[in-house]
């Protein structure tokens, strides 16, 4: 049994000593795969529901989610975890720490990266920027204006993951502020085009930071019927990005669902509903040389077992 | 024994559905997904931080608001759960503003638990209202009432004070506002959730009011904790306001 650590380190290795990059090769061993878990609009529900619960009595809990991504980890060396935000206010855990616990939580977990949902501001830049002390990973929304806000440190554009030379971005995108954020509550964050910062960070992504996969961590929605701008709009308006993993509309999508983008390429969304009911699952096989990867998806509904 | 038996067992499922949801499935939305039902036992480690955390919540939020004295739910056309939370922001409107406030609503969607037998606790008064909203009132002409009133009986009834009526094939019939005739022409106020007056629920007609008071200081979480601590004993309550 070798660490991811070394596993990467050896397969970096092995990607420099011959001619043709490992996602490229033969093998098809489970070092080929990228695996993608995500989840959305968590809300601070790390207890399961409670039995007296509307909907989704007993399901969910971030320690059985743990124990099913740390399954997971097991089975697969290149492993991404991610949030579509929204990770704050729900349950008395908010109420009592603010979201310190959920980003620790997730820390420990190993989550590489969320985005700024608009739960997120409920405590104001200042309560959003004490919680995120806790986060050990970046928390993404590159259409949000944060500087000279308490959240300027926490919050990134872009993150970029390499997988023994197969690079990864990731970017995030937040919903306009007005009418859904309190004015007293972004205080001076501002929200610009996502249209606009999206298609900014996937040619930024993939000109110059040679990602070869772009996943957008959006937290707009996954559709509307007036204008508002969501997933939807953003897949078929703008080039470059492969996956979206949503929030925001707590929408349960049983599957990806594909949208040609500008390109003639296929973006997919995808979105997890809420409440850490499910966690998603996207798999890239890079040995499959079918456009743009062979994916494969399925999710997870976590659940208590019943007798 | 039998959860080791599952254990083993996914990972071989698990091979079974990479062929199935291949990327040809994904092009097709309405491709039959590939889930899976998982009940792993809570990851040790993340189940004691999270308890190290848990003892100061308790202490918190476990203490009591009041006593349930049955099981309390929402359900149509009206349940004791609707009336109660309807009732109260209507009450609680009136309080604040010194004005009689004729109707209260709020939709079942607002809330996410129902309420069981013994103490009501502050923890399950802030899970049964989880969202920061404030009180509303709006004032509605009284064909935006009868509006209202079509809307909730379309929906086969929802949590409403205030008004009575009966549903006839998705139309409210009959309808009295405060044990009066509705008059058409006249105004009427109406108490929500700012949620609801954004247009967050399903009621189209609240959202063209004449008249809007937000009573930012009033959160709907907290008015439902002083209603619960007030009534002290809370029984589960229908007067057949809304009736098939």
């Amino acid at each position: 049994m070798i660490s991811r650590k070394e596993f990467l380190k050896q397969t970096a290795y092995l990607a420099a000593g011959s001619a043709l990059p490992f996602w490229l090769g033969e093998n098809k061993s489970s070092s080929n795969n990228i695996t993608i878990l995500y989840t959305n609009d968590t809300h601070a529900r790390l207890d399961p529901f409670p039995d007296n619960a509307v909907e989704f009595a007993g399901l969910g809990g971030i320690a059985r989610r743990a124990s099913l991504v740390r399954q997971i980890r097991r089975e697969q060396k290149n492993v991404l975890l991610l949030d579509a935000g929204d990770v704050f206010q729900g349950t008395p855990w908010f109420d009592m720490y603010g979201g310190k616990v959920d980003l620790k939580l997730m820390t420990e977990m190993n989550y590489d990266a969320m985005a700024v949902g608009n739960h997120e501001f409920d405590r104001g830049p200042e309560g959003f920027a004490e919680a995120a002390q806790k986060a050990g990973f970046p928390i993404l929304a590159a259409n949000y204006h944060v500087q000279n806000t308490p959240m300027n440190p926490y919050v990134r554009r872009l993150l970029v993951k390499d997988f023994g030379g197969f690079r990864v971005g990731i970017f995030g995108l937040g919903i306009q502020l007005d009418g859904v954020v309190p004015r007293e509550l972004h205080g001076d964050v501002r929200y610009r085009d996502p249209e606009a910062w999206a298609r900014g960070m996937a040619r930024s992504l993939r000109e110059f930071h040679r990602c070869k996969y772009v996943i957008c961590l959006s937290h707009l929605g996954y559709s509307y019927r007036d204008a508002r701008i969501d997933d939807i709009k953003i897949a078929q308006r703008v080039e470059g990005i492969d996956l979206i993993i949503g929030g925001h509309t707590h929408t349960f999508l049983d599957n990806p669902v594909p949208v040609t983008n500008p390109a003639g390429k296929t973006t997919l969304i995808s979105q997890m509903g809420h409440g850490g009911v499910r966690l998603g699952r996207i798999d890239l096989n890079l040995s499959e040389r079918n456009s743009p990867f062979g994916t494969s998806s399925r999710f997870y509904t976590i659940g208590k077992e019943i007798d | 024994m039998r959860r080791k038996y599952i254990l083993f067992l996914i990972p071989a499922l698990l091979f079974l559905f990479w062929g199935c949801a291949s990327s040809d499935a994904m092009k097709d939305s309405d491709a039959e997904p590939a889930a899976e039902i998982q009940y792993p036992d809570p990851d040790p480690e993340i189940s004691f931080l999270l308890d190290t955390y848990r003892e100061s919540l308790n202490e918190v939020m476990g203490s009591r608001v009041a006593v349930v004295t049955d099981t309390i739910r929402f359900g149509q056309p009206e349940s004791p759960l609707g009336n109660l939370v309807s009732d109260a922001i209507r009450y609680r409107a009136g309080s604040e503003l010194g004005r009689f406030v004729n109707i209260g609503i709020i939709g079942e969607i607002s809330f996410r638990l129902f309420l069981t037998p013994g103490d009501l606790t502050l923890g399950d008064v802030l899970e049964f209202m989880p969202y920061d909203n404030h009180l509303v009132v709006l004032t509605l002409p009284g064909y935006k009432v009868a509006e209202l009133a079509h809307q909730v009986a379309d929906q086969g009834g929802a949590p409403v004070s205030g008004l009575r009526f009966r549903i006839n094939d998705g139309r409210a019939a009959g309808i009295l506002v405060n044990s009066q005739v509705l008059d058409r022409n006249r105004d009427y106020l109406v108490a929500t959730s700012s949620w609801v007056a954004n247009g967050g629920d399903r009621y189209p007609a609240v959202w063209e009011y004449t008249d809007r008071i937000d009573l930012t200081d009033v959160d709907v979480r907290e008015l439902y904790i002083d209603y619960f601590r007030s009534r002290r004993e809370i029984h589960p309550i229908t007067d057949g306001r809304l009736r098939n």
